[in-house]
């Protein structure tokens, strides 16, 4: 974790407080690649048959970019994420995220990689019930070498970059569902992740909810240009992305642009 | 570690009740262990303790308590290497009540030196008062006795009484609760009948004291009431050595204690990462190497049997002090204690069942396919 503890990331740019360590200047022409699968199969062996969750699938997604997946039940959309995740290893093919190529990274150092750059947030929430809102963002800083003191700050502008300042202290249990999927995100941007990666988040929600946490994921995009890619079923959702890939029976059938592709970023405030 | 200590704790209060009767199972279990594996510890510690390493003790081949001519205090005088010989005779008695028992023996006053490395106060008077006897000071604490006292036993197996005056005390013997007076006094009682159970010898060098033993029961071989002669240790190992086959038993309770105990934390363990598998496959795929997270689950069990442990052996050792202070009567038990190379074992063993109870299940959690309890779990 020494990127963090090096980078003097946060807590100067934007609204919220919450800054990019490399906030790099968005070019849409020239936009980076943040992940590149190439050839990718992913088959998975049940009782005596062997399924294929994912058929030779090669995409880009680029830097800054805000990308829903979509497809049917069972098209490889959740298998896809865990890829680009580091949570799930490829058959065969390769996964570049960042300049990495994890397919090739053993347990710990995916590990190890996870805890740098990436950022999950899952369809359940998947907070720890024991936990407050606060402890539960400082986890992933807990592999850090950040001082204590750091750590509350980091937690701190993470739950405020959320609009959950007033709510550190609350318990899981005593949050609603909206207010829970916000504490997760908190729990995803602390560490200042390269890819912030979200299975299905407002699948458990109201659509008061969900379209709140639709708002807040393109805020981290638009304003704190985080990568996002973004596991769906909510049609909704393609509002609010720049891309929408879409998958069937493990087969990537192309892309189409979503409703904030032709919306500009906006840019860094500069340090206060 | 230390920033991971308090969400070890916060996991183990997530179902406080459980944790508290896993906590008491294994402090109950463990209190068993560490009182049951003390008792032979008791036993050797009592002999190392007590038992010159100088001394003999002569007894009739017919066993305990059988009398012995007086006359073979003359003759065994006479074989080189001792040094002295007190001649005793075991008289019981009831104090108060026949609850009231403890071991009394009369020997010679002059003799009295023979026991001096038990801390004898009051010798100077034992040996000039004819009634005079010198009590254990756990018997003085049992009765609320005192130094000038008149006590009178009861005879139970002689039919007379001894009245007794009090002169001094004894700091340790071989059982924490008994009394010593004058034979001179108890022949005079009894009619002189010229009676001894046992002779105690001493003599000048440890490394004779077989070659002494063995003179002593050659001396006497073949006589009406032959001899029997060991060491000081053997003699009193050979009256423990009965319950030998009871302290091994208590040995192997003691374990079977820890294993089921044991059993009982893998299960609660087991039950504790099961419930907990999501949060785990959440933590690691935030980035929790798997050694971080076995570490931070047999913490967690670690935490809970050391603490059981800890008050096991606490109680033990408290209760035997309590129970040391207020039971005198109770013979050689009075001495019972949780020796602390035992108290540290006991603590091992919690250690470990508390390392053992959880690795396999940790293992397994840190282990398994993030994907694959993700989607079970969802």
């Amino acid at each position: 974790m020494g990127r963090l503890a090096n980078k003097h990331i946060l807590i100067t740019g934007g609204n919220s407080g919450i800054g990019l360590a490399a906030a790099q200047a968005f070019d849409r022409e020239g936009a980076r690649v943040a992940v590149k699968l190439e050839h990718v199969t992913r088959t998975y062996r049940r009782d005596a048959f062997e399924v294929r969750a994912l058929d030779d699938v090669s995409l880009t997604i680029p830097t800054q970019g805000f990308v829903a997946i979509m497809g049917p039940s069972g098209s490889g959309k959740t298998t896809l994420l865990n890829l680009v995740a580091g949570i799930d290893h490829a058959t065969s093919g390769s996964v570049v995220v960042g300049e990495a190529e994890i397919t090739t990274m053993n347990e710990r150092e995916l590990a190890a990689w996870r805890a740098r750059h990436i950022g999950l947030v899952f369809q359940f929430y998947n907070l720890i019930p024991v936990l407050t809102a606060f402890e539960n963002v400082e986890l992933p800083l807990l592999l850090t070498h950040l001082s204590k003191a750091e750590r509350k700050t980091h937690v701190e502008s993470a739950l405020k970059a959320v609009g959950l300042a007033d709510r550190m202290e609350h318990y899981p249990r005593q949050l609603s569902g909206g207010q829970e999927q916000r504490v997760a995100i908190a729990r995803a941007i602390v560490t200042d992740p390269t890819i912030l990666v979200a299975d299905e988040p407002t699948g458990d929600l109201d659509a008061t909810s969900a379209e709140e946490i639709l708002l807040l994921l393109t805020q981290l995009n638009r304003q704190f240009h985080k990568t996002i890619v973004m596991v769906t079923h909510d049609p909704r959702s393609e509002r609010f992305v720049d891309t929408v890939y879409r998958l069937d029976k493990g087969v990537f059938i192309g892309s189409e642009q979503g409703g904030m592709s032709a919306t500009p970023r906006v840019s860094l405030q500069p340090p206060a | 570690m230390t920033k991971f200590t308090r969400l070890m704790f916060k996991n183990l209060l997530r179902s406080r009740r459980r944790t508290v009767l896993t906590v008491l199972s294994i402090a109950v279990s463990l209190f068993i262990f560490a009182v049951l594996v003390s008792l032979p510890t008791f036993a050797n510690q009592m002999l190392a303790d007590t038992a010159s390493s100088v001394r003999i003790i002569s007894r009739t081949k017919m066993g305990f308590g059988y009398p012995l001519p007086e006359a073979y205090k003359l003759k065994i005088a006479t074989i080189p290497h001792v040094v002295a010989v007190a001649p005793l005779v075991i008289y019981g008695g009831i104090y108060h009540e026949a609850s009231d028992q403890f071991p009394s023996v009369a020997t010679e006053a002059k003799e009295i030196d023979m026991w001096s490395d038990w801390g004898l106060t009051g010798v100077d008077e034992f040996k000039k008062i004819k009634t005079a006897c010198l009590v254990a000071q756990g018997t003085m604490r049992r009765f609320n006795l005192h130094v000038g006292q008149h006590i009178e036993l009861r005879g139970t197996v002689y039919p007379f009484n001894v009245t007794l005056t009090i002169v001094g005390t004894i700091a340790k013997g071989p059982v924490p609760s008994f009394l010593i007076f004058r034979r001179d006094y108890f022949e005079e009682a009894a009619g002189k009948p010229g009676m001894v159970h046992e002779f105690w010898v001493r003599v000048d060098d440890s490394r004779v004291v077989p070659e002494v033993a063995a003179a002593i029961d050659h001396q006497f071989a073949n006589s009406p009431a032959e001899t029997r002669s060991a060491s000081e240790a053997a003699a009193i190992g050979s009256i423990l050595g009965r319950y030998r086959i009871f302290m091994k038993l208590a040995e192997f309770l003691g374990l079977v204690a820890v294993v089921a105990i044991g059993l009982v934390a893998a299960n609660t363990a087991a039950m504790s990462i099961r419930e907990r598998r999501s949060e785990i496959a959440v933590m690691r795929a935030i980035g929790f190497p798997s050694g971080v997270i076995l570490r931070l689950l047999v913490g967690e069990s670690l935490i809970v049997a050391v603490s059981g442990g800890a008050i096991g052996c606490g109680v033990a050792f408290g209760l035997f002090k309590v129970f040391a202070l207020n039971a005198d009567a109770l013979g050689p038990f009075v001495s019972l204690h949780v020796p602390p190379y035992v108290l540290a074992e006991t603590l091992g063993v919690a250690a470990l069942i508390g390392v053992l109870s959880a690795y396999v299940p940790a293992r397994a959690a840190a282990k398994r396919s993030i994907v694959e309890t993700l989607r079970l779990v969802d």
